[in-house]
């Protein structure tokens, strides 16, 4: 378990204390860290083991680059960066995967289609957001997940993805009517 | 609050005038939540340490490398200028003056009898 002397550093501290080899410190960032890497690679793979394998390559990428973490950002923007490449890549991957081994099938989880036989089960509300979300293409998934899970303005959204803030408010209102047909199914 | 609600609540949350903080806020209140599963930490610490990378060690090692060269190195130049001093006194002190010629051996010696050294006449 990570001492409670770790709870009270900052994290150009904890940083440091990682860079000198201190493998407690860097649990300490990671434990900061961790719930908001998975609602970016859980809201945009799904609760699968993938997921998960993604969510742990997050943090070594983040290991292996920590030398040039230099801090003129904040450490939590720097990890949310670099979540964002690992699950895009994730996405490129199975896309890649679906169009050699899926016939005609333009959906990237078909195993999390929408099924109208159980429409009346009532389900939680993480499971509901999460098949929404699984319901976008990834350009707008990646938006919402940005806006709805994280809390980011679309100005901040904008900075995340390298994208003009008139596409990510383009993109937010084309999510938003394909939520809203989405939604009703569900 | 009803799924219908919930629902609303997700689509009203991407509205451009809406404020993301106070509809995260509220599907939090509901619920929606994404976590990884137990023990994250020690699973990136277990990976982290199995591919060999803990401790920037690898860093650390050429830095330990890196480190040994240069102490060698200095110490070779100060045993060098240590030396070059000794030297320089020496001969100061037995030839009583530091030219070229005292330098190279060659102050009490005629030119005959470096001619002569050379030549062996």
């Amino acid at each position: 378990m990570i001492g409670e002397s770790y709870r009270d550093k900052d994290e150009n501290e904890l940083v440091r204390a990682s860079l000198d080899g201190d493998k407690l410190a860097f649990g300490e960032i990671v434990r900061r860290n961790q719930g908001m890497v998975a609602k970016t690679v859980k809201g945009m793979l799904g609760n699968t083991a993938d997921a998960e394998d993604i969510g742990q390559d997050v943090f070594v990428k983040l290991y292996r680059s920590l030398q040039d973490f230099r801090g003129d950002s904040k450490l939590p923007a720097y990890i949310q960066k670099i979540a964002v490449n690992l699950t895009l890549n994730e996405i490129k991957k199975r896309k890649r995967f679906l169009s050699v081994f899926a016939r005609k099938d333009n959906s990237e989880m078909p195993h999390l289609e929408i099924a109208d036989h159980d429409n009346e089960r009532k389900r939680d509300a993480s499971e509901i957001v999460s098949r929404a979300l699984m319901s976008l293409s990834s350009k707008y998934r990646i938006v919402v997940t940005m806006r709805m899970l994280q809390g980011y303005s679309t100005k901040e959204t904008a900075e995340m993805l390298n994208l003009p803030v008139g596409t990510v408010l383009s993109r937010l209102a084309r999510a938003q009517s394909q939520l809203k047909e989405i939604l009703k199914k569900l | 609050m009803e799924n219908s609600e919930l629902k609303e609540l997700i689509v009203n949350s991407l509205d451009s005038n809406a404020d993301p903080a106070e509809a995260i806020n509220r599907l939090q209140a509901e619920g929606v939540s994404f976590s990884f599963s137990e023990d994250v930490v020690g699973r990136v610490l277990d990976a982290v340490t199995a591919t060999g990378l803990i401790a920037l060690n690898d860093n650390d090692n050429d830095n330990e490398i890196a480190g040994s060269i240069r102490t060698i190195f200095y110490r070779i130049a100060i045993g060098g200028i240590a030396a070059i001093l000794i030297l320089f006194v020496s001969i100061v002190l037995s030839e009583g003056s530091f030219s070229l010629n005292s330098l190279l051996g060659l102050s009490n010696t005629y030119d005959e009898s470096i001619i002569s050294l050379l030549t062996g006449k």
